[in-house]
């Protein structure tokens, strides 16, 4: 372990992020439409319902909810599965496994230039904006700081999904569509698209035993104060829950790496 | 400490190759297949590899080189065979191995696409965790082997195909490596930043005593840094000596060239030890009137063609 390595790549990350800035308005520019088209979506659903409070949450709740889980997914996500993907047809992972670093730890650091830059750049403007135009809707005290730890341990938790499926992608050797089907699964099941409070109470007690919560519905219930975070036992119950996965997909995501590893290194990719 | 860089021991490399059916039907058969064939892509190659020395990997398309190259840098797993790099097995410690160890292909780049050369530098210093002062000396070693102001603040992505090249070359050598690999390194370059290239190489070897193992298809990179040429073919080593052996290893070979009446030349290659030049152009001047005879003796690049075809076998 050598801080001096791991700095060094995330500021080449950074400097690389910064290289595509007009990338960085595209985003919030799509993300702009696309809340729009969320505000007025969900302005119905509250309409038709008839009651200004549903499931718990109320319309201003819902839509910082959906507003910050979008600003989250810019920053969380990542793009293991397509370029490792790209790097095993085009063969540049020999590049990649020759350094002198393992090649997992290589990678994720390889990505935290830009979490750093997607935080700086799209989380923070949002989440500001969230908070003037609701006035302070959002709790400001000890939460933003188990905020930032869940964040990072959903960043490492979604990490390790990428690098569950990444490997995958190279026995079915069709990457869209397992990208897709992985991001899909995310988005819902996290509550991403759809806060998990609105899921049928089957369901939803089904997805939040699910590691995918621990991604988006996690951090953003205790930013918010909701899902018993409030309370030092109900935040202990989810950052357990955090931990929990994060054990468990690591070895997932260990094994599935070795494996790959191996096809690769034995037959050549 | 042993003089060897490299040593490999029968060391084979076998591929598992699904059987791809033809026509649809094949290829909703293949989905289910289990039919797999093996390849063998590198035959019971034994080879020893001194410290600073330059040697030339070569063999036709498809011969087994870069699975050899893959092999070395422990990025491939041998079927069966010893190998020992610096004294180290490369694919059982391959992270360890690859600090002493430089890589350069041709035909991609290691460095960072969007940045200037020097972060790529940067970077790579603190990857292999090189010494600032080694690092400087480093560079002043460059200064004055090529001329390195203009791309070094230039991002890699505007470089031309050469610079770049030069680059990937200076990055492979930064962190003082016991040994170098270099695959193709020349290929879609001009004349010019050929020998550049070539002289650079050289260069470097002879300051740092760095071991450079270098495939390529140019046998003028071959002409201008190797001693000694290794040659495989089908996966099996057939040649393993100087480049001076070479030209007679497979027979004297002499290039005849005929002129003839009408202005045309004719040429062929002669083997000395079976037929007489004299001969043949004896021979030829029977048939008709010959107006000028030159003799030539034979390139690398003939020689190595013959080779490939065939000529070894």
């Amino acid at each position: 372990m050598n801080p001096k390595r791991l700095l060094s790549i995330t500021r080449a990350g950074i400097m690389e992020a910064l290289h595509f800035r007009l990338g960085i308005f595209v985003t919030l520019f799509a993300n702009l439409i696309y809340l729009v088209l969320v505000y007025y979506l969900w302005k119905a659903i509250y309409a038709s319902s008839g009651s200004d409070v549903v499931n718990g949450m109320s319309f201003t709740d819902t839509m910082i909810y959906l507003i910050l889980a979008t600003a989250l997914f810019n920053f969380l996500e990542m793009f293991v599965v397509w370029d490792m993907s790209r790097s095993i047809q085009s063969g540049k992972i020999v590049l990649d496994l020759l350094k002198p670093m393992r090649f997992r730890k290589y990678t994720f650091w390889s990505y935290t230039g830009n979490h750093v830059v997607q935080f700086v750049l799209t989380f923070i403007p949002t989440f500001i904006v969230v908070m003037i135009v609701t006035k302070g809707a959002i709790p400001m005290g000890l939460n933003l700081l188990w905020f930032i730890i869940a964040t990072v341990m959903a960043l490492l938790i979604n990490y390790n999904i990428e690098m569950m499926v990444a490997p995958i992608c190279l026995f079915t050797e069709s990457t869209w569509g397992i990208n897709i089907v992985k991001e899909t699964i995310v988005l819902l099941l996290s509550g991403a698209s759809i806060p998990l409070a609105f899921f049928p109470e089957k369901a939803r007690l089904i997805v939040s035993y699910l590691p995918f919560r621990a991604v988006y519905d996690i951090p953003l219930s205790i930013l918010l104060g909701k899902s018993g975070s409030d309370t030092w036992s109900g935040l202990i119950n989810l950052f357990a829950l955090q931990c929990a996965w994060l054990i468990v997909l690591t070895i997932a995501g260990n094994l599935f790496w070795n494996h790959a590893v191996k096809k690769i290194t034995v037959n050549g990719g | 400490m042993s003089n060897e860089a490299v040593v490999m021991k029968n060391v084979c490399k076998d591929f598992k190759v699904l059987n791809r059916h033809e026509g649809l039907k094949g290829s909703i058969r293949d989905l289910f297949s289990r039919d797999y064939k093996t390849v063998s892509a590198v035959k019971d190659v034994t080879l020893t590899v001194d410290k600073g020395e330059i040697i030339g990997y070569l063999g036709p398309n498809g011969a087994g080189k870069s699975t050899t190259i893959k092999m070395m840098t422990g990025v491939l797993e041998p079927t069966s065979g010893e190998i020992l790099v610096n004294g180290r097995t490369p694919y059982k410690n391959r992270t360890e191995n690859c600090e002493h160890i430089g890589v350069v292909f041709g035909q991609r780049s290691q460095l960072w696409w969007s940045l200037p050369l020097i972060e790529s530098f940067k970077l790579l210093r603190d990857l292999y965790m090189v010494e600032q002062k080694d690092y400087e000396e480093m560079i002043e070693l460059y200064r004055s082997l090529v001329d390195i102001e203009p791309i070094l603040h230039k991002p890699v992505r505007q470089m031309s195909l050469g610079q770049r090249t030069l680059s990937d070359i200076l990055a492979a050598f930064l962190h003082n490596p016991d040994i170098v690999f270099l695959d193709e390194p020349t290929i879609g370059l001009d004349v010019s930043m050929k020998s550049k290239i070539r002289e650079l190489i050289l260069g470097l070897n002879k300051e740092k005593n760095t071991t450079v193992i270098l495939t390529t298809h140019d046998m003028g990179d071959v002409d201008a840094l190797c001693k000694r040429i290794v040659i495989i073919d089908e996966g099996t080593k057939i040649y393993d000596n100087d480049i001076e052996h070479l030209k007679n290893y497979f027979g004297s070979y002499r290039t005849l060239k005929l002129k003839h009446a009408d202005d045309s030349w004719e040429e062929m290659l002669i083997d000395e030890k079976t037929t007489d030049v004299m001969d043949v152009i004896l021979e030829k001047q029977k048939q008709q009137k010959i107006k000028d005879v030159k003799i030539l003796e034979i390139s690398t690049e003939e020689v190595i063609r013959k080779i490939y075809e065939g000529g070894a076998k």
